[in-house]
């Protein structure tokens, strides 16, 4: 199959403006971050309060994981593209201390945010791992549930990341997450154009 | 592409406005750009 886009340059341009993100989360971004979004996005307003600033602040999801499906406690999570830990500090409340989050990230500024907010949060059941989001360093079949949010619409190739979702779920498993979609049709002249993707 | 992976029981929920008031919002309001919630099931 051919990709609109060169993955390896898309991926730099993602690493790129995410890492302004990890770096100045309140800075001028193309979209909203931290608590308001979180809020505008229906997360539940009693647990955003009991947060630490740090742990939300850099927050960029596109919509609510959660919103469709809540997690039991003592499932095993993956979160796909991590970013600053939000959405795993989310899961982590939900599952409990006898569940597992593992949040994949491949930013070092992002990880480093996401494990201060754990560590913070006192969440010992959520842990962060270095990975590519196509080649996750998680075991076949080993999770419960998978999340993502606003992270899948930024891979050149949508279909490999779904088959290494499927891998990584056990059979049975969920896959819930939040991202993008557009009702008008963009031109092939844009869908070739790395900046615009992040843009 | 859920269903051609593989996922079943594929549901989705109403549009979130994520762009509002953002500064991306008049990009995505060019492409009617909005933001989801996806529910899906692999198979036991």
């Amino acid at each position: 199959m051919s990709l609109s886009v060169d993955p390896l340059k898309l991926r730099e341009e993602v690493k790129k403006k995410y890492r302004e993100v990890a770096l100045d989360p309140g800075g001028e971004h193309h979209f909203h971050t931290g608590r308001a979004l979180a809020r505008h996005l229906g997360y539940d307003e009693r647990m955003l309060e009991a947060m630490p600033e740090e742990a939300v602040e850099s927050f960029a999801g596109v919509a609510n994981p959660f919103s469709l499906r809540r997690l039991d406690p003592g499932q095993r999570v993956v979160d796909v593209g991590s970013g600053g830990g939000f959405d795993c500090f989310v899961a982590g409340l939900q599952v409990g201390p006898v569940g597992r989050v593992v949040g994949v990230d491949m930013l070092d500024e992002m990880l480093s945010r996401a494990r201060r907010g754990a560590q913070r949060m006192g969440l010992d059941q959520v842990e962060f791992r270095e990975g590519l989001i196509e080649d996750m360093p998680v075991d076949s079949g080993w999770a419960d549930v998978v999340i993502s949010n606003g992270v899948i619409n930024l891979c050149a190739d949508k279909r490999a990341t779904f088959e290494e979702i499927w891998r990584v779920l056990r059979p049975g498993g969920t896959l819930q997450f939040g991202d993008i979609a557009n009702g008008r049709p963009v031109p092939e002249s844009a869908r070739a154009n790395v900046d615009l993707w992040t843009a | 592409m859920l269903s051609e992976v593989g996922f079943v029981d594929v549901r989705v929920s109403e549009p979130f406005d994520t762009f509002g008031g953002a500064r991306g919002e008049a990009k995505a309001r060019a492409f009617e750009v909005y933001g989801y919630t996806f529910l899906a099931r692999r198979p036991g």
